[in-house]
């Protein structure tokens, strides 16, 4: 892979390698004059995620430039650690992943399966392998219900773009995992002290500027209800049913702290899918706000427990509304 | 000793016990006579040790852990360290939705059918091969087909959990299974609705047995054929001989070719008719159990302490010649003289038996009249 590829996928093993083979120590990465750009490049990097959830671009002409891109992406990485914060890590992950999908959309296949091995998936004739696919796919979305897909001996038929979307789900995760057992040297903090500070602020007030929602739980629908309390005993929950509980809770304005909250009860729970799952479904990270299943859907899903006043309402937030007049 | 338990003590002397992948990876648990509480959590670090519990133990009921553990005597998730699990899935005669009317017998022949397809699934679609599927009779009232393959070891219960919604046709969309189609054709517009037979998934599935229904309605008698699509919902007499009519070699011709006209009667019977077949074609496997990644289940070899039938390997290629009442049968057709407790009839080995009062029958079937608790044995 040529220089400028590498600079696109910092965090491909062969960018590491790269890194590895120049021999710059840390000390050198973190003082020296001649990498202050990417010093700067990696707060941007940073910055551009805490405020926008994605990278911003960088002008790439020559080898210089898609050098100092290459470093900046190990030192962003231990900045991200020094902010000791979940929030940041978690969107840091996904801001990177979401640039990396961007680019990818625009490969050709063949760079794209290239990519894909590397994150262990098995693709062949256009088709992933169906465990590689459950493993990374948003399947609470139908389209992506494993049901409504082309399976055959194994393998899921998949478009381009489509495995650059169950790769950038592989990407998060993995930077994500990473993160969370890298050391970041106390330099870091020392070094970007006031960047880290002004950033910190904005990660306070984001996370504040939030309403709270009033949400009145006697004038849920019966299936909402349902969902809540098969959810709140620890009883396995399909994901159709998650979907439709967040989709509701998300449009009469609860939080997504909250509705995790709900969900750490649930046996299989773990914080970090979960939370991409509700960010996936409020919109935050696909940019399409997911609207709540009408009620015949609910019914065909054998999640609908009806109740008198539902023989008016064909739509869960029709019920609520008339109920809360 | 009591009689059950000597039984079952002979033949835990020499039993032919199929022992699971990695045994000293796995949690046991049993079940002892006269107690309701299982013993949990225990391990074994060979085959032997296991053989010489049961010899010892005379377990009723004997299950391991689908599941791998690191610590697998540990009693609690989070110190039993979780490293993968088997692929299980269950299929139980009480899960059919007519379970209630049928006969034992008669009940584990429809599931047996359900396995059937259960297993089309997995070889075709999900694409695992025989060698890496088993099939077992429970023992009792179903099947448990097991799939161990290094792909699907450290699923989550998520990911279990779409595997069986496609087996169960759960969440399938309908609209994308029958398209519709606009045909340019100058200034004309030709709307067809299209299927795809040669699709891979339900599509593809559906596809071929949509086109299947209509040639075997095309071969039928009017009068049959008529009935046929009756069934159909929303279908009435008159649309059902509409459509019957139009069969004619040319609209069959262009609905092998995976075209169904618009403009006609199919176009209404499409969905409807995806519905029931969708119905006929998804198999029953039970989802809590199948997306459960740490569950148990019986040792294959085992026995059943409700009937005293093995836990039997059915070989695939054999399925359709497997007969519970007769392959698991351990004990021997020495006469044993029981007092019916109720009357009782049942075929096994081949053979009817209408029981009341006191009766000398074959050991095996005293055994599984005492397990099931319908009878008594002498001392
Ligand atoms: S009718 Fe609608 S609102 Fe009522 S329980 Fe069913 S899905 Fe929920």
């Amino acid at each position: 892979m040529d220089l400028f590829k590498l600079s696109y996928y910092p965090f491909l093993a062969e960018a590491k390698e790269w890194v590895k083979e120049q021999g710059v120590s840390v000390e050198e990465i973190l003082s020296d004059v001649i990498y202050e750009r990417a010093r700067r490049r990696a707060i941007e990097r940073i910055e551009h995620a805490i405020l926008k959830g994605t990278i911003s671009e960088a002008p790439l002409t020559n080898e210089v430039d898609c050098a100092m891109e290459i470093f900046s992406y190990p030192i962003a990485r231990m900045i991200a650690v020094s902010f000791e914060n979940e929030y940041v890590l978690r969107r840091y992950a996904l801001a990177e992943a979401k640039k990396a999908y961007e680019r990818m959309k625009n490969e050709d296949m063949q760079f794209i399966v290239h990519i894909a091995e590397e994150f262990g998936m098995e693709i062949k004739n256009d088709a992933i392998h169906f465990s590689d696919y459950l493993r990374y796919a948003p399947t609470w979305d139908m389209k992506w219900k494993l049901v409504n897909r082309d399976l055959k001996d194994g393998y899921v038929s998949v478009a381009k773009q489509e495995i650059a979307r169950l790769l950038q789900e592989a990407i998060r995760k993995k930077i994500y995992d990473e993160l969370a057992y890298l050391y970041a040297p106390p330099e870091i903090k020392r070094v970007f002290y006031n960047d880290i500070l002004r950033l910190r602020s904005k990660v306070v007030v984001r996370k504040e500027k939030k309403i709270r929602g009033d949400a009145s739980f006697p004038d849920f629908p019966p299936c909402i209800k349902a969902i809540i309390s098969a959810v709140k005993s620890g009883k396995n929950v399909p994901h159709v049913g998650r979907f439709t509980l967040v989709t509701f809770l998300n449009a009469i304005g609860m939080d997504e702290d909250e509705i995790l909250k709900l969900f750490s009860k649930s046996p299989d729970f773990q914080e970090d899918k979960a939370r991409y799952q509700i960010e996936h479904i409020t919109g935050k990270i696909s940019g399409t706000v997911y609207s709540i299943p009408r009620c015949s859907t609910i019914r065909t899903w054998g999640l609908c427990y009806p109740d008198e006043r539902c023989k008016y309402v064909s739509h869960p937030l029709m019920y609520y509304r008339r109920k809360r007049k | 000793m009591n009689f059950l338990r000597k039984k079952f003590y002979s033949y835990y002397l020499h039993p032919s016990i199929k022992f699971p992948h990695r045994v000293e990876r796995r949690e046991f648990a049993f079940v002892l006579f006269n107690e309701q509480s299982m013993h949990r959590h225990i391990s074994f670090s060979s085959k032997d040790g296991l053989l010489n519990y049961l010899k010892t133990n005379i377990p009723a009921h004997v299950y391991y852990s689908s599941a791998y553990y690191r610590n697998p005597s540990a009693s609690t998730m989070q110190e039993k360290k979780w490293m993968g699990a088997d692929l299980i899935f269950d299929l139980d005669a009480d899960h059919l939705p007519n379970a209630k009317e049928m006969s034992y017998e008669d009940s584990l022949r429809e599931v047996k059918k359900e396995a059937i397809k259960l297993l089309s699934f997995l070889i075709d679609d999900f694409g695992f091969s025989k060698e890496e599927i088993e099939i077992y009779f429970s023992g009792s009232r179903g099947y448990h087909l097991h799939v161990s393959n290094s792909k699907v070891l450290e699923l989550g219960s998520q990911e279990r959990r779409e595997i069986v919604d496609y087996i169960t046709g759960r969440g399938l969309n309908i609209e994308e299974i029958a398209r519709e189609k606009k045909i340019y054709k100058g200034k004309f517009v030709d709307k067809t609705i299209e299927i795809c037979p040669q699709a891979g998934g339900w599509k593809g599935r559906i596809a071929k047995t949509l086109i299947k229904f209509f040639r075997e309605i095309r071969n039928m008698s009017r009068e049959k054929a008529i009935e046929e699509l009756m069934k159909i919902e929303s279908v009435g007499n008159k649309m059902a001989e509409d459509i019957y009519d139009a069969l004619n070699d040319e609209r069959m011709r262009r609905i092998e070719e995976g075209k169904l006209d618009q403009a006609t009667a199919f176009k209404k019977i499409v969905k409807p008719l995806i519905r029931k077949l969708a119905i006929s074609l998804h198999s029953e496997a039970d989802e809590p159990v199948t997306a459960d990644i740490k569950r148990l289940i019986r040792l294959p070899g085992s026995l059943h302490g409700k009937t005293g039938l093995r836990v039997t390997e059915v070989k695939i290629d054999e399925i359709n010649e497997f007969e519970p009442l007769r392959d698991a049968v351990v004990f021997s057709d020495e006469k044993v003289k029981i007092k019916m407790l109720k009357p009782f009839r049942i075929e096994m080995m081949e053979e009817e038996f209408d029981l009341k009062g006191v009766a000398k029958v074959p050991e095996y079937l005293a055994v599984f009249l005492v397990a099931k608790g319908v009878a008594e044995a002498f001392s």
